[in-house]
């Protein structure tokens, strides 16, 4: 498991909001939605805030780390 | 949704077709180096990554690059610093060991061109590795 997880997939598809909307209001690309929905990029925490406000909920409930993960 | 290319990626592949394409022939045909030819890939390079650029920056509305394209812009840049810093020691190394072997003619009309082959080739190829890994990189796990 990564150190750090995320529920933005799930959060997205609730509200209906595409990885190219998210992308547009958090001011990255596509392809780094895409990347930090697999776990395979752990944003910056302004990235972070960004996606989580977005996304219209506390950061904590976007992402969590777990200490005994991976990287 | 799978992933398809950001700008930064497809300005990255067609840099390393450009890169493939001049700088090929210069490691795989072995012809008689000169000064000319060198500067003519310097100059072909530079005006067919303007072209690419061009071509890519016309064709991609979403321009955007982020903190993951930075990120991976310098891991590219680490890599290929690490090679040209590993390619001079061993350059130097050998440089030293014909000197002490007394195969060095520093006199020799040809030497100039053989330094000149030696620190292009080792420019060539970390700036490959450069492009390369920052390729690599996109598909990896950060």
């Amino acid at each position: 498991m990564p150190a750090i997880r995320n529920q933005i997939r799930e959060l997205r598809a609730r509200r209906e909001i595409t990885q190219q909307e998210l992308a547009d209001r958090v001011g990255v690309t596509r392809q780094t939605v895409i990347a930090i929905e697999q776990d395979k990029y752990s944003p910056s925490l302004e990235t972070a805030f960004k996606v989580a406000i977005a996304l219209g909920v506390p950061l904590e409930q976007c992402f969590q780390y777990d200490a005994h993960g991976k990287r | 949704m799978a992933p398809s290319l950001s700008y930064r990626e497809k300005t990255l592949y067609a840099s390393l077709a450009a890169e493939l394409i001049v700088y090929g022939p210069y490691f795989f045909l072995h012809q008689q180096n000169t000064v000319n030819k060198v500067a003519g890939m310097i100059i072909t390079i530079i005006v067919l990554q303007i072209v690419l650029q061009l071509v890519i920056t016309v064709f991609t509305r979403n321009r955007v690059i982020d903190e993951r394209d930075r990120l991976i812009e310098l891991r590219g840049y680490r890599a290929g610093y690490l090679v040209i810093a590993s390619l001079m020691v061993i350059g130097l190394g050998m440089l030293w060991f014909h000197a002490a072997i007394g195969h060095l003619h520093l006199d020799n009309g040809m030497m100039g061109l053989h330094f000149l082959s030696v620190f292009f080739g080792m420019l060539v190829i970390a700036d490959i590795t450069k492009t390369a890994t920052q390729i690599v990189a996109y598909r990896k796990a950060l």
